[in-house]
């Protein structure tokens, strides 16, 4: 900021004062500070306003309150394949953030959710331990589009319902939620009809409540009871707990689970997609999913 | 202001206008130009400072905004009714045209005011928010100077902010 004034007593009387000023007459370095009071999607579409703009859009100064706080800690994590990670600009990594980053053999995803500076984790059935799921008396595994990573695990019927999992993540500083998405019941389509029916005559044994928990390295511990059969037939994201970041330096470790293992009856008929890891700020947009 | 502090004779600065107007200034106002920070640190601002790049119109507010800054905060008030205070003040401040908006942004940035240019940045910010392209070209006068063949190369750049 700042430059060129004198001291000096000369005169200097070519006033312009231009009646209609530009907005792109402004220094590159005003630009870039406007453009760094806007929200990402709102600095991408004025990048198209002129060529000022477009290069202006580029500086590190825009993007630096965009990027998460640790980018540094998850471009090694996650871009390190590439060996090219420390040239990347800001902005890249932000747009590069925003797409999921499949990680751990492409069992989760991550990404950036565009309007905060949280990060959003999926974590397939594939990434979590599953009591019997190698056994198709038990459980089957479905391709299909309903899931971000086209697969989904059918419970065919089993006595003994156990689903844990863990991740050690550097989550940057924030409040999270996490949750399992599932669904009773099974979507299919009926012999010579394009309409997709929800097939609930294999649902059976949810009228006792699934437990689940959630434990962080930061001392959060909550464990819940929640009836799957008052929603029966619909893709739902089921609320395990919250848990806070303080230290965006250091991994959070998570250990979570769902089991409903009274062995008085069998449970059938339940579709087990994944686990979602979300800002708190950023739930409400869940229906997408 | 009271009459207890005639005794104590306070240091002026003249600032110079690139039209050639002349502004009294106090110490407390001056040392927020941080451009010529140095200058009047060390003395060497005699017998004025003229600062090229700021016409008198922009100037006087420039000043009026350092002044109303200086003042509440060495008014003795307590730290949040300052913070109300210049908060408002700030608010009406930014009560102008598009053009002096811009030229207060331009000065500010010119002159090192970092709470004046950070202001006006977020007004501005907040009058492009929300607005088409077509819309903030004709605010601002901005002509489309990309030809077709780049205008399409940055929409595919930042295609992936609109998905």
């Amino acid at each position: 900021m700042g430059a060129g004034f004198s001291s000096l007593a000369t005169e200097k009387k070519t006033v312009t004062h231009p009646s209609n000023p530009n907005i792109s007459d402004l220094p590159e370095s005003c630009i870039a500070s406007i453009l760094s009071c806007l929200e990402p999607s709102e600095i991408c579409k004025l990048a198209r306003l002129n060529k000022t703009f477009h290069q202006a859009s580029l500086a590190d100064v825009v993007w630096a309150s965009k990027v998460p706080e640790n980018h540094e800690i998850l471009v090694k994590k996650l871009f390190s394949e590439e060996g090219s990670s420390e040239s990347l600009s800001k902005k890249e990594i932000f747009s590069r953030l925003c797409r999921p980053i499949p990680f751990s053999g492409d069992t989760k995803e991550v990404w950036l959710e565009n309007s905060s500076r949280g990060i959003c984790v999926a974590i397939s059935w594939k990434g979590l331990k599953i009591t019997g799921i190698d056994d198709r008396r038990y459980w089957t595994h479905i391709s299909t589009d309903e899931s971000r990573f086209h697969t989904i695990a059918y419970l065919q019927q089993m006595w003994w319902l156990e689903v844990e999992g863990n991740l050690e993540f550097e989550f940057p500083a924030g409040n999270y939620s996490l949750f399992f998405r599932l669904q009773l019941g099974r979507a299919s389509k009926r012999r010579g009809s394009r309409r997709i029916i929800n097939n609930l005559e294999q649902v059976h044994g949810w009228n006792k409540p699934v437990q689940f928990q959630l434990a962080s390295s930061n001392g959060e511990h909550v464990a819940s009871k929640c009836y799957l059969n008052e929603a029966a037939g619909k893709w739902m994201h089921y609320h395990v707990g919250d848990f806070v970041v303080e230290n965006s330096y250091i991994p959070t470790k998570l250990n979570f689970s769902m089991a409903q293992i009274d062995c008085t009856h069998t449970k059938a008929g339940l579709c087990l997609d994944s686990v979602f890891i979300f800002p708190i700020e950023t739930v409400n947009k869940l229906k997408q999913f | 202001m009271s009459s207890s502090t005639e005794l104590t004779e306070k240091k002026v600065f003249l600032l110079k206008s690139l039209d050639g107007v002349i502004f009294e200034v106090e110490e407390s106002v001056a040392v927020q130009l941080e451009v010529i920070r140095e200058l009047i640190e060390g003395d060497c601002a005699r017998p004025f400072i003229s600062l090229y790049n700021v016409t008198s119109e922009i100037l006087a507010l420039v000043i009026e905004y350092c002044k109303h800054h200086a003042e509440t905060c060495s008014g003795g008030t307590s730290a949040t009714i300052a913070d109300e205070d210049l908060k408002t003040f700030d608010n009406e401040f930014m009560n102008v045209d598009e053009n002096i908006l811009l030229e207060l942004c331009s000065a500010a940035d010119y002159l090192d005011i970092k709470s004046l240019f950070e202001l006006t940045c977020r007004t501005l910010a907040s009058l492009i928010k929300d607005r088409t392209i077509i819309e903030v070209r004709k605010m601002f006068n901005v002509e489309n100077d990309f030809s077709v063949v780049e205008e399409k190369a940055v929409r595919k750049e930042f295609a992936w902010a609109f998905k």
